[in-house]
């Protein structure tokens, strides 16, 4: 196993949660990589100011959302002035995110053209945060999946992934579709649940996403982002429960091979 | 797959290189310091002896 060299880690708000601190990230980072240079970006598209690059961009987020979860998204997809318009309002900040899909790989190819050429290597880590919900294409089931992170360059880590690729508890959706059909409030559900899963503008948010850099940070370093320990923050977690565990729970941050290579990356 | 490194034994394609991996998941690839999609850039030529890093693109979640 090749360990890398790493430059710098950088930070990028590419419209996130409020619910989510960065800079408390970036300070996480910078104690766990004590010779790593940990700089937060803020929002990248600050660097293009001019409305032909906001334009620019919005028509390239506008064509890369999924329309039907069971059938591969076409390159090239013309959009709608309507959704162009959207996704502009959505760079200048003006709005948020919210019931759109995109397809991972493009979008990550999208955000990838706002790294700096000079830094575009695997020596910086490009971790693009943001609530753009996302998901990749599985050539087995021949559906999308529903992402929380995206790991290359750059890495992308959606909040709104945390929240909704994973899965909740089994009872959950039973009782969801029972609640639906009897018409009752879903909020009493998620009351019910609360703690189980990590919901929202959720508290817990930037302590979890923390575990998400590392995984950045991990790919980049051994190019491999996680473990098979199930208690270590590096643990792929596909269900909240889980999720939970390994970014909250677990006694431990990272297994003792991981905390291992930390120690080497810091000289110790 | 995670990333790895290759040495180019002979001159070829981008596409080539591709093909004779058998590649066909996402991924970036880096020469001589330049990374690059091979996807849009099929007709590059690697030269003998050029260290290409695969860099395979991980979804989590």
């Amino acid at each position: 196993m090749k360990v890398r060299r790493l430059n710098k880690v950088l930070l990028y708000d590419e419209g996130t949660s409020q619910a989510l601190n960065i800079e408390e990230i970036a300070e996480y980072l910078r104690k766990k990589l004590a010779k790593v240079q940990v700089e937060v970006r803020g929002d990248p598209f600050a660097f293009y100011p001019s409305q032909d690059k906001v334009l620019d961009y919005a028509k390239k987020f506008a064509s890369i959302k999924i329309q039907d979860s069971t059938k591969r998204m076409l390159s090239g997809q013309e959009p709608l002035y309507g959704e162009i318009e959207y996704e502009k309002r959505r760079i200048l900040g003006k709005t948020r995110a919210f019931g759109i899909l995109y397809d991972g790989l493009e979008l990550q190819r999208i955000l990838w053209q706002l790294i700096l050429r000079e830094e575009s290597s695997l020596e910086f880590v490009h971790i693009f945060f943001n609530n753009r919900l996302f998901a990749t294409w599985n050539e087995y089931d021949r559906r999308y999946h529903a992402r929380v992170s995206l790991y290359g360059i750059p890495s992308i880590i959606s909040t709104t992934g945390v929240v909704e690729a994973p899965a909740k508890p089994r009872e959950y959706y039973i009782l969801k579709q029972q609640y639906e059909m009897l018409g009752k409030d879903i909020l009493e559900l998620k009351d019910a649940f609360q703690g189980r899963f990590i919901d929202y503008e959720d508290e817990r948010l930037t302590e979890v996403v923390k575990g998400y850099a590392m995984q950045a940070v991990f790919y980049a370093l051994i190019g491999d982002p996680f473990c098979e320990d199930e208690g270590c923050r590096l643990y792929n977690a596909h269900w909240q429960e889980e999720l939970i565990f390994a970014q909250l729970v677990s006694e431990y941050e990272f297994c003792p091979r991981h905390t291992g290579l930390i120690e080497d990356e810091n000289g110790h | 797959m995670g990333i790895e490194e290759i040495e180019v034994k002979e001159d070829k394609t981008v596409q080539e290189l591709m093909d004779e991996l058998k590649i066909t998941s996402p991924i970036l690839i880096e020469v001589n310091g330049e990374v690059f999609y091979p996807d849009e850039n099929y007709g590059k030529i690697l030269k003998r002896g050029d260290i290409v890093t695969l860099i395979p693109i991980v979804g989590g979640g």
